[in-house]
């Protein structure tokens, strides 16, 4: 990597770590919400360095115009509030088991990667726009498809389960 | 270290992050946001092992894409949920909705 791609590189590294470490510390959900938003960006960024602009702005299109908006809403729904269960202390010890169980996994992925390094390619591979047309419409057009049918099926299911309850409470 | 390796490391650590917020988080939303984090990385993951080995990069790129859009329709399905979990028991806390009737 030349010195920009490093820096613009620690950048984004940067701009993940805090973002997760914000969404995960604060108790508050529109300030984790902020925080997941700003790790979005930075992998949106990360895929921009490898060369995948479509892919990027499909991240920010996807993530951050949509789904981001949908947790808000979810938020909006449920009225959260900030003196809820979540602000309750709990025993550290709780706190040091789910630490623990996600650092093992981290800690057993990492210490593979590190000990058993795949070469990598200096310049990422260059994908045009068209190329990934052409796989979506030839070799694997059926997940394409698929994937209509499971946003398809997830949009009737959403809408099928807010209406039977408002039925319900009238 | 390689760019790969840096990638990939990056990607772990969302999903440490995104694991231990679904462990540690109550409330339903901080849950579906910690899972949002841990698919991030996992997208990340699919891209670094496609651009920078000489797999099939297109069919990389387009796994991402494939992911966003199941990580799309699985916060709309889990938005509906917590909506008529809220209605149910009153509260999006996950404590109100673990105990089984009877």
């Amino acid at each position: 990597m030349e010195i920009m791609a490093r820096v613009v590189f620690g950048f984004y590294a940067a701009l993940i770590v805090a973002g997760a470490l914000m969404a995960v510390v604060e108790r508050g959900l529109v300030r984790s919400l902020v925080g997941l938003i700003a790790t979005m960006f930075g992998v949106a960024g990360m895929y921009m360095l490898m060369a995948a602009p479509i892919v990027a702005f499909m991240q920010i299109l996807i993530y951050v115009g949509g789904v981001s908006i949908l947790i808000f809403f979810s938020i909006m729904l449920t009225k959260a509030r900030p003196t809820g269960d979540e602000a309750k202390e709990r025993p550290l010890r709780k706190k040091a088991n789910s630490l623990l169980a996600a650092l093992v996994v981290g800690i057993v992925l990492a210490s593979v990667l590190i000990k058993f390094p795949i070469p990598s390619l200096e310049i990422p591979r260059q994908v045009n726009g068209p190329d990934l047309g052409d796989g979506l419409l030839g070799p694997y057009l059926l997940p394409f498809e698929l994937i209509s049918v499971v946003l398809f099926v997830a949009m009737a299911a959403a809408v099928a389960l807010a209406w039977q309850q408002w039925g319900k409470s009238k | 270290m390689s760019a790969l390796v840096l990638y990939q490391l990056i990607a772990l650590f969302l999903l440490v992050t995104g694991l231990y917020g679904f462990l540690w988080r109550r409330s339903l939303v901080a849950m579906l946001i910690c899972l949002e984090l841990m698919i991030n990385g996992a997208g990340l993951s699919i891209m670094a092992a496609a651009q920078l080995t000489p797999a099939n990069a297109v069919l990389g790129q387009l796994g991402t894409l494939l992911v966003m859009g199941l990580a799309a329709a699985e916060a709309t399905l889990v938005l509906a949920i917590v909506v008529v979990v809220t209605r149910r028991f009153k509260t999006s806390e996950m404590i109100a909705a673990s105990e089984l009737k009877g």
